[in-house]
């Protein structure tokens, strides 16, 4: 008991302290402050966007591990997992090598004339390398948790597999994808290790707040870095809000009928 | 209609093998069989949600092995219906219009005359959640019937329903059959296969053990396990002896049976089927019967009265009803006699 307490403690005090040592009128200075919305409008747009241009391949690619078997599948899911352990910063410099102009990446986009670093799409880029793990695993649970019966049943009702995918299984397994879009959203959002190696400017929240405490030190840091959290934190609500609705009550789950 | 050509299928440890069978239009196929013999996964390669590894399946003189699933247009009823939940029960049953890309009037005019025929009118709105297993049932069956399958594939359709629905669906899939509609329709209940069947097939550990008209299957069980499904539960391995122009089997507690007919061979299992079979307080006078005297061991409630445990030597089963119990006054110790002709015996092989 004490001991939990304590961990919980430790999670709340710090930012309590940070809520607390920040007064008003520094907090309203911030938001107003033209740099500081313009990182986090920057953010969260960036993220939304990001999220939602892998999606079109993370659901899909969900999908083909929760349904089909086919080989080296261990290895993938491996993979997929792999941007959880990496350090970030780690990430962000085997990025750079990709995307910057010497990189294969780099090279195709710069030929439609975009330089990849130190623009939103590179930081786009980053954000989705650290965070698609969240969506595809997300996805990837509630395919599978749709009983593949129901998919079967649709396909004798002479449904193709295309009908199939966007009439029973995408909609049943609605819940858990948008969890996980949401999970993607909010950690891309939080992303700095490698973002702050692809792209320094323009400057996402994350890079904003150390930029300031570096240059100005904590207090000048502190209001932003409230402010920020604030943000996060309704992100965080919808998506608990989700997840705590998520009681995916199907018929029994491809049930042993033999 | 539909023929299965030499079918094998294996499945880890569990193998369909040499699975041959033919169901002519408008046949009420029943396909018995206890669980895990195979039974649903015949059905599944024959709607193409699974693929044989050899051998062939012909639909109406077409070769459907490798046709897609959405392509062969027969009809299967999951056991646990696979009703879709999120969407309602009009949804559901309009489903496979919509897949098609029917016209909204018409699709809306057919759901509710194949409602209307299953007795689900009432409930096209609601959700699918809160439907009983009777009603899920007919949901499912409705969404299969409005495509007008060519084939109806049903799975266990009757196991999970209580007493007075399940006479509704009998009568329900009995109509369905009448107006033309061929069906396959597996399950473990032999009582089933009798009130519906035309023709009914017996499959045992992936392999097709007897098949025929419901009369030639349980008057004349071609092995023990089918013998049981006919409620026979009086079996016995006897040795085969002849006498005087006649054939006898003898156990090996020394019972001994007169047989129909001259019997050849050494060792044979003998079961003997429950019409005939008497028990009396008295000897039995007719010559024709086999005879025995025996002590009843137990008298156990049953479904329908008792079952009696007689021990004569070998162990007999007998149902009976209670009147008559009270009428002969059985009770456990007490001495009775049993009889049975000898057209009552089958003789199979004795392994």
């Amino acid at each position: 008991m004490i001991l939990s307490a304590v961990v919980l403690l430790f999670i709340i005090a710090p930012l309590a302290g940070m809520f607390l040592h920040t007064g008003g009128s520094q907090f309203l200075e911030t938001v107003e402050d033209k740099e500081v919305l313009q990182s986090v409008w920057l953010t969260i747009w960036v993220s939304f966007a990001s999220t939602l241009i892998f999606s079109l391949g993370a659901i899909p690619l969900a999908w083909l591990l929760a349904r089909k078997n086919f080989p080296a599948k261990n290895i993938i899911q491996g993979i997929i997992d792999l941007p959880i352990v990496l350090p970030h910063t780690a990430a962000g410099i085997a990025l750079l090598g990709f995307i910057s102009r010497d990189g294969i990446l780099g090279k195709a986009a710069s030929t439609l004339g975009l330089d990849l670093v130190n623009h939103p799409a590179g930081i786009a880029l980053a954000m989705a390398f650290v965070s698609l793990p969240f969506l595809i695993n997300a996805a990837r649970d509630g395919f599978m948790a749709v009983p593949e019966r129901l998919e079967k049943a649709a396909l004798n009702l002479g449904a193709s597999y295309t009908k199939v995918f966007f009439t029973i299984s995408l909609p049943l397994a609605w819940r858990s994808i948008t969890t996980g879009f949401v999970m993607m959203f909010a950690r891309g959002m939080s992303e700095f290790g490698a973002i702050v190696i692809i792209a320094y400017h323009p400057m996402v929240a994350p890079v904003l707040i150390y930029e300031r405490f570096s240059s100005y030190g904590l207090n000048y840091a502190r209001p932003a870095a409230v402010f920020f959290i604030l943000i996060a934190l309704i992100f965080l609500i919808v998506l608990r809000l989700f997840s705590l609705k998520r009681k995916e009550k199907f018929i029994s789950t491809d049930a042993q009928t033999d | 209609m539909l023929r299965l050509i030499d079918i094998n299928r294996r499945l880890g440890d569990f193998a369909l093998t040499d699975i041959n069978l033919e169901v002519s239009p408008g046949q009420y196929y029943v396909l018995l069989g206890r669980s895990g013999s195979g039974k649903t996964q015949l059905l599944e390669l024959i709607a193409g949600l699974e693929h044989p590894d050899n051998g062939k399946i012909i639909l109406e003189n077409e070769d459907i092995t490798k046709q897609r699933i959405q392509d062969r247009k027969i009809g299967i009823v999951f056991q646990d219906y696979a009703v879709f939940p999120h969407m309602t029960v009009f949804g559901n049953i309009a489903y496979p219009l919509k897949a098609r890309k029917e016209e909204k009037n018409s699709i809306k005019t057919r759901v509710e005359k194949v409602a209307a025929a299953m007795n689900i009118s009432h409930i096209l709105e609601r959700n699918t959640e809160k439907l009983s297993g009777g009603e899920m049932q007919r949901v499912a069956l409705a969404r299969t019937l409005i495509i007008a399958p060519r084939l109806l594939l049903l799975d266990e359709p009757l196991s999970s329903l209580d007493t007075s629905l399940k006479d509704d669906l009998k009568r329900l899939l009995r109509n369905l059959n009448k107006s033309g509609q061929t069906i396959i329709h597996v399950t473990h209940d032999y009582g089933d296969a009798i009130s519906l069947a035309t023709r009914v097939g017996v499959i045992h550990n992936g392999k097709i053990i007897q098949e025929g008209s419901v009369d030639q299957v349980f008057n004349n069980p071609s092995n023990r396990f089918v013998a049981r499904y006919a409620g026979i539960r009086n079996f016995f391995r006897v040795s085969i002896a002849g006498e005087n122009g006649s054939s006898y089997g003898v156990t090996e507690h020394n019972v001994r049976f007169r047989l129909p007919g001259v019997i050849s061979g050494k060792n044979r299992l003998l079961l003997v089927k429950n019409d005939g079979f008497t028990v009396s307080n008295v000897m039995p006078e007719n010559r024709e019967l086999n005879v025995f005297k025996g002590r009843v061991t137990e008298i156990i409630p049953s479904e329908f009265g008792v079952e009696l445990t007689i021990d004569a030597g070998d162990i007999f089963y007998k149902s009976a009803l209670l009147s008559d119990v009270e009428k002969l006054n059985l009770a456990e110790g007490k001495e009775v006699w049993i009889g049975f002709p000898t057209v009552a015996i089958v003789v199979l092989n004795g392994n």
